[in-house]
């Protein structure tokens, strides 16, 4: 079965393919949430074990939790930037008219 | 001890973006201000105990997060307080209207705690989270200014510029995935060479390479450095770039990087010292000018990287932080007052304080000796032999070359335009620092070799300009239209995969 990480990889892929060919600004802002998701995707697959539990204690086998914490970092870091370019839009938007 | 030197800033930046819900804005330039100086006195007692590194938090190593302070450190660290204080004061009191000057402070500020944490983290994750919040902040702050297509510069810096961090953090998943440890000391004791970790460093490379703008991926500098206000500018070009640059110098430490890798870098080196220097001398707009000789000198930086010798990279770093700030701050002066950014109109003829200081950072950022622009290329030039030799002291005169065209055309008389005289004496000090730094790091003189190369700079200034290059226009390859900015990043984007891509594959095999 094709793994998490290599899924991960192929949506940031699909995100730069989105950033060579989109004109429209807002989408440009998309397409680089497409390239987070990927990579966000790709940082929990390299945690991954088979068979691997909920990272809480009294389990013997359970999956890594650093990436997931790593990447709810990146996910806010995500959300300011996106607001950031939006009101950007909008400010080229209204500069514009 | 180390991460206060990072939460203090960071603390008033909070405390600042409360005021305006507690209704005492007046309060925050002075906070401004403290929160500005309060690291001064951490430094102090950090430099007397070097290098210091400790786990914030007092958790063990594979638990926590490390920063540290060294030799490799330090010049970045001292940099960056310098300027900042400097820019503070600049910006400090009416330099920003009422309305606005709450928020801005505030960025700034985090602009500030973000460098600085970025300049003492020995955690990659903990290091691109610092250099973020330097990044954004940067977004932000370009986006402030008023000048036409100022938005379009911040929107365009902020999409390449994330983009890179996104490559840059998928490189520390690959290398979390190989070694499992993101403190770097532990990767290099448990480090194992392999094909994955390999392609995790030319990512990692050319992420940083971008953000730091170094040619060919400078295309959003120019534009978001000229386009910000003095000060701004003084930031960007003097500190924001230079983050990126630590970043490569942790990863030499690092991994062993590969001669072919090292060859890559150095010819990029070379080639964005001379484009930078090329695009400098047809510029007609005295920002823009300063801006790709960033690019220029960024080279400098990455050649000191490339030739695995980071101490002078550092102290390059820091002298490019002095004289480029001292030098957005002193023709931004100008500029502003003059209102306008075109060469032809501005003058300092009748300034003596401004006349000294934009001479002395000429001088500074053209290496001559005892400025502290000898003292780096001093310490690069040690590595260099043969025909490099000579190659990079062309760069040089190339530089000198371009400052004499700027000097040159504020030396015509021009109207006389009364500057405040606060800023007047930021640039004159900023000016006359790199001069005490220079004699204080490397108190050497060299009379002959410095005045041939000034002389061989007024040589090819005078025929350039019988040729006639600096009538030259060249017209931009993408027109300053908003309706167009879709298309010219869809362009830039599709550069930058290929390049990726032609990097990949070169130094996989």
């Amino acid at each position: 079965m094709i793994s998490a990480e290599f899924t991960g990889i192929i949506i940031m892929l699909i995100g730069m393919y989105a950033l060579m060919t989109k004109e429209n600004l807002i989408k440009l802002v998309l397409s680089i949430n497409v390239v987070s998701i990927g990579l966000v995707l790709f940082f929990i697959g390299t945690g991954y074990i088979e068979g691997g539990d909920v990272p809480i204690l009294p389990r013997s086998t359970v999956v890594d939790p650093l990436p997931a914490t790593l990447m709810l970092t990146t996910l806010v870091v995500d959300v300011a930037i996106t607001s950031l370019a939006l009101a950007l839009v909008l400010k080229i938007r209204r500069e514009e008219e | 001890m180390i991460p206060l030197l990072v939460a203090s800033p960071l603390l008033f930046a909070f405390i600042i973006s409360l005021l305006p819900a507690l209704g005492k804005e007046k309060l925050s330039k002075y906070l401004f201000l403290i929160g500005a100086f309060s690291p001064w006195l951490f430094i102090s007692s950090i430099v007397q105990k070097l290098p210091l590194g400790e786990v914030v938090g007092g958790w063990e190593r594979i638990s926590g997060i490390e920063v540290m302070v060294d030799s490799y450190s330090l010049p970045f660290l001292v940099a960056e307080l310098l300027l900042f204080t400097f820019v503070a004061v600049y910006v400090y009191g009416d330099y920003y209207p009422k309305k606005s000057e709450n928020k801005v402070y505030g960025i700034l500020l985090l602009l500030h705690s973000g460098l600085l944490g970025a300049f003492i983290s020995r955690d990659l994750f903990n290091y691109y989270i610092y250099m973020e919040i330097a990044s954004v902040s940067s977004f932000a702050l370009v986006a402030i200014s008023k000048e036409k297509g100022a938005k379009k510069a911040a929107f365009r810096y902020a999409l390449f510029s994330l983009l890179a961090s996104y490559i840059f953090i998928l490189a520390i998943g690959i290398i979390y995935l190989k070694t499992g440890y993101l403190n770097l000391f532990l990767i290099k004791e448990n480090l194992v060479f392999s094909k994955e970790i390999n392609v995790a460093l030319v990512l990692a490379f050319s992420s940083l390479i971008l953000k730091s703008g170094v040619f060919p991926l400078h295309f959003w500098l120019p534009d978001a450095h000229s386009k910000a206000d003095a000060p701004i500018s003084a930031l960007l070009s003097g500190l924001v770039v230079k983050a990126p640059a630590y970043g490569m110098i942790l990863l030499i430490l690092t991994f062993p990087i590969s001669t072919l890798m090292q060859n890559i870098l150095i010819i990029t080196a070379f080639l964005s010292m001379f484009f930078g220097i090329a695009m400098a001398l047809i510029q007609k707009n005295s920002e823009r000018l300063l801006a790709y000789h960033t690019v220029s000198q960024m080279g400098y930086v990455l050649l000191g990287i490339g030739l695995l010798n980071p101490l002078a990279a550092a102290y390059y770093a820091m002298a490019h932080s002095l004289f480029k700030g001292g030098l957005f701050l002193s023709v931004g002066t100008i500029a502003e007052h003059y209102g306008t950014r075109d060469l032809e109109k501005l003058s300092y003829r009748h300034n003596k304080f401004l006349m000294v200081a934009i001479a002395l950072l000429s001088l500074a950022i053209g290496g001559i000796s005892p400025f502290i622009g000898a003292f780096g290329k001093f310490m690069l030039v040690k590595e260099i032999d043969g025909l490099l030799k000579y190659v990079f002291y062309a760069g040089g005169i190339g530089t000198l070359t371009s400052f004499i065209k700027l000097n040159y055309y504020l030396l015509k008389r021009g109207e006389k335009v009364p500057f405040p005289f606060k800023k007047e004496v930021v640039s004159l000090s900023v000016g006359l620092l790199t001069l005490i730094t220079g004699i204080y790091f490397y108190p050497h003189l060299q009379l002959v070799r410095d005045l041939s190369f000034i002389f061989i700079g007024f040589v090819l200034f005078y025929i350039l300009k019988k040729l006639g290059l600096f009538e030259f226009q060249l017209s931009p390859f993408f027109p300053d239209t908003g309706s167009k900015l879709g298309r010219e990043i869809n362009v830039y984007m599709l550069f930058l995969g290929a390049f990726l891509l032609f990097i990949l594959f070169n130094s996989i095999h």
